[in-house]
């Protein structure tokens, strides 16, 4: 793999983190620093994060969660994938003296490490496990849609599965709060532009490309998002906005505390994820994700921006016999690999979205988001529009 | 290329997917010609000492292997019926061996009845060995290395220095053994996980 | 010291993976191939499969999707579901599997047994019985994924599916069996004294305990299924090893 990433002569980079010109919509003020590390700037003062201002509105939260989750068999929902932030909110919660029900959505494509991960810290902490188990048959179908399809956002159908699944979870327990481990310190803000996905998106791209009915995928449709926010008011908390939260640490404590074990870089605990951002996103999009996390490990000052490019810069680790084990879940010969790994570059704008919704209904989403009902990096991304 | 003799036994797939694994190559082949070609052997084998020794004969294996092994001194490698084959005899059939490795094949049941052990059989399952010397099959295995074991005859050597691992089933029996270039294994490396692995990882690499 | 052996007992339905409660109401748990890599990935020590529907639905096995599931393991491999011939089982001996379980084809042909122990050797055959406790406490044998009642008695077909040259008996408890309620160790432990091979108890493993004690009987192996694919009883699926440990 060759991505002569960095090496282009004069290419701009922020002075702060790692992100370069090529990232989607990315301008420099007079310092060279990028609008995405202002904007991370400006989202820690907005909710105060890791400081005082930031513990109290979540000690406010869970004050807010136990008290709605009187008299119920759970408080709150967790979503798990086996991952460290994810695991570390489970551990979170119960520290807080919540009663969570770890939810977690098997896309089919699961590691070991995964599976005994969530096993490990659910069995430790006496946490009950919902999960939902989609078709492998229809899972594979739509995987095998988004790649005939020539689209990058492949993962879509998992997230918004999860999400999709966290609120049924919430809904079958009366439970009015969910965590989500997303950290934009940890994560940064992923850059607008060339990826999106929502309900219509996938249905359509699924409709031209798949061939199986979709009758196990938990679809969320417009109607379904609007049923859980505006009617059943289930709210999403994300705890790493608020607290002191980082990712090496919390690695740690859960190796010791747990005998949890890290999978090799951020999202490879799924195989199908772990296809993505290792071979797909790098060899057809000429993208590499690990840009998102690396900046904002040198944001928060982690590592050097030289560690970081140094990292970025080589290849992305990949697990042994994972081209083979994918083309073989999927029936796909090398032949039809190839082509479609050489076939057009598509964007989801090509395609019939909800965007538009989104964008014509903003400032119902505006007082969503204030309302803790969407997350507010929901509303900055897709309520307005792209250039 | 390390070519693997087919019997046309039981299954050879599982071999080569774990020399596959370990970044060897390997070819399947009951061609005389192609087995004198071959800078290493395996003869895997499931089923009846008989129906294999007769199988070998009637592809004119016999000879083929035999120059290979000992002019040749091209290294050999027998997997569970494999290793019995390498024998002199064996008391599950009336065919001679092919007599590489100067051991007889016996049979559990016998020898348990003598013994008074009451040990069911086909000695069946994951077992423990005992490394008896170093060599270049044994080298690095992994501590407390354990392996698939399927069978109802076992191998009896004549000579200490043949016997290259022992394991304890009613009694002590040769779970590995040696003759200079010819080696055998009564267990199943490409079933043994990575335990196998080290094992199929030290012949390719011979 | 030869180990006992703790062996995950896959369901198959239509290429995906179920559970069932006592042989009925089978439930979703996932993709065989993924499954079967995660436990090749834990390194169990052997892995049983089971096609629930090919017997009487009247299919071939799907040797396509074994195919796909042998080079997925390093560790031995038994298929059982709709084996009626020795082709058949030579078939899938050759794709990759150890064993081929034969349960239903016994009762129809006695002779199937004995052709593939011939051919392949007794090691290669696990004769397979699955057992329902009456109310009143009798045992009765069943054949085709618990729909038809046998004649003979579990202890007598023990014996004789030894003497067709089964290398190893598999007896399920149709009772016990997802109801993590443990072994019915009565049954194991009369039919595990009447044979001299090894012993494969399946049905109803819902704690470690309940595996150290089949394994006091003189079992040489447990199979295990809710266990290994729910987080725990009542609760989501989840593929694990983590349950033995309780």
């Amino acid at each position: 793999m060759n991505l002569e990433k960095n090496k282009e002569i004069n290419l701009k980079v922020c002075t702060r983190c790692i992100y370069d010109e090529h990232v989607d919509q990315i301008t420099f003020n007079q310092y060279g620093v990028c609008n995405y590390c202002l904007q991370v700037d400006d989202l820690i003062e907005m909710y105060g994060t890791a400081n005082p201002k930031g513990r109290a509105t979540f000690e406010a939260y869970i004050a807010e969660i136990k008290s709605a989750g009187k008299r119920k068999k759970y408080d709150v929902i967790v979503g798990v994938s086996g991952g460290t932030d994810s695991s570390f909110m489970l551990h979170l919660a119960i520290k807080e003296g919540l009663r969570p029900l770890a939810v977690h959505y098997d896309n089919t494509w699961n590691t070991a490490i995964a599976t005994q991960n969530i096993q490990k810290i659910t069995d430790t902490l006496n946490v009950d496990l919902y999960t939902y188990v989609v078709d492998n048959k229809e899972a594979d179908d739509i995987f095998k849609a988004f790649l005939y399809s020539g689209v990058s956002e492949i993962e879509a159908s998992t997230d918004l599965a999860l999400a999709e699944v966290m609120y049924r979870a919430a809904s079958k327990f009366n439970v009015k709060y969910i965590f989500e481990g997303h950290s934009f310190i940890e994560e940064g803000i992923t850059p607008l532009g060339k990826n999106y996905f929502d309900g219509k998106y996938i249905k359509e791209i699924h409709k031209r490309y798949g061939k199986y009915p979709m009758k196990t995928y938990p679809l969320m449709t417009f109607s379904r998002f609007i049923y859980w926010t505006v009617f059943k008011r289930i709210k999403k908390i994300r705890p790493f906005w608020y607290i002191d939260y980082n990712k090496e640490n919390a690695k740690n404590f859960l190796k010791k505390e747990f005998n949890w074990e890290y999978y090799g870089g951020h999202h490879l605990e799924n195989r199908m994820t772990a296809f993505c951002h290792s071979f797909y996103f790098p060899n057809k999009f000429k993208v590499d994700y690990r840009n998102n996390t690396l900046s904002a490990e040198v944001r928060n000052k982690k590592t050097t921006r030289e560690e970081a490019l140094k990292i970025y810069n080589t290849p992305p680790y990949i697990e042994e016999n994972l081209l083979q084990y994918f083309k073989k879940r999927l029936s796909l010969s090398d032949e039809e690999f190839e082509s479609i790994m050489n076939q057009p570059l598509r964007y989801w704008y090509e395609f019939p979205t909800y965007k538009k919704f989104f964008e014509r209904l903003r400032p119902l989403f505006f007082l969503l988001a204030k309302a803790n009902l969407v997350p507010m990096s929901f509303y900055l991304k897709y309520c307005f529009p792209t250039k | 290329m390390i070519t693997i003799i087919d019997l046309n036994i039981g299954n050879i797939g599982s071999v080569v997917n774990m020399i596959k694994h370990v970044g060897g190559n390997c070819k399947v082949s009951s061609d005389p010609a192609e087995i004198k070609a071959a800078t290493k052997l395996i003869l895997p084998g499931v089923g009846s000492f008989d129906k294999a020794m007769n199988q070998l004969r009637n592809n004119k294996l016999e000879e083929v292997i035999n120059e290979k092994a000992t002019l040749q001194k091209t290294p050999l490698l027998g997997i569970c019926l494999g290793m019995q084959l390498l024998t002199s005899s064996s008391e599950e059939g009336k065919e001679k061996g092919l007599g590489l490795i100067p051991a007889e094949t016996l049979s559990f049941k016998k020898t348990f009845d003598v013994k008074e052990i009451n040990e069911r059989i086909p000695h069946m399952g994951w077992n423990d060995i005992r490394v008896e010397q170093e060599n270049d099959l044994t080298k690095n295995l992994i501590e407390s290395s354990r392996f698939y074991f399927v069978h109802s005859y076992y191998v009896k050597c004549s000579n200490k220095e043949n016997c290259l691992m022992t394991s304890n089933y009613g009694f002590d029996f040769a779970s590995a053994i040696v003759k200079n270039n010819v080696f055998g294994v009564q267990f199943h490396p490409e079933k043994s996980h990575k335990y196998g692995k080290k094992v199929i990882s030290n012949f390719v690499k011979l | 010291m030869l180990r006992k052996r703790i062996i995950p007992c896959l369901l198959l339905q239509n290429e995906s993976l179920v559970k069932t409660i006592r042989f009925k109401k089978p439930s979703y748990i996932g993709d065989v191939i993924n499954t079967v890599r995660i436990f090749n990935e834990l390194e169990v020590d052997e892995l049983i499969l089971l096609d629930i529907k090919a017997t009487t639905s009247k299919t071939e096995p799907n040797f396509e999707l074994l195919k796909d599931i042998a080079s997925e393991c390093f560790m031995p491999l038994a298929y059982g579901g709709g084996i009626k011939n020795l082709e058949q089982a030579k078939k899938i001996i050759e794709i990759g599997f150890e064993k081929v379980i034969i349960n239903s084809g016994a009762y129809s042909s006695n002779d199937l047994i004995t052709q593939i122990a011939d051919e392949l050797g007794n090691q290669c055959v696990i004769g397979s019985l699955d057992v329902k406790k009456s109310f009143l406490g009798n045992y009765v044998v069943y054949s085709n994924s618990g729909n038809q009642k046998e004649k003979i008695n579990p202890f007598q077909w023990a014996k004789e599916l030894e003497s067709l040259g089964a290398g190893e008996i598999m007896i399920t408890s149709i009772t016990q069996e997802g109801t993590w309620n443990g072994f019915d160790v009565e049954l194991i432990e009369k039919i595990t004294k009447q044979v001299n091979v090894p012993v494969i108890a399946h049905g109803g493993a819902g704690s470690s305990k309940d595996i150290e004690e089949v394994f006091c009987l003189n079992v040489n192996a447990a199979a295990v299924g809710s266990m290994l694919v729910y987080q725990k009883k009542g609760m989501g699926v989840l593929v694990n090893v983590n349950n033995l440990k309780r």
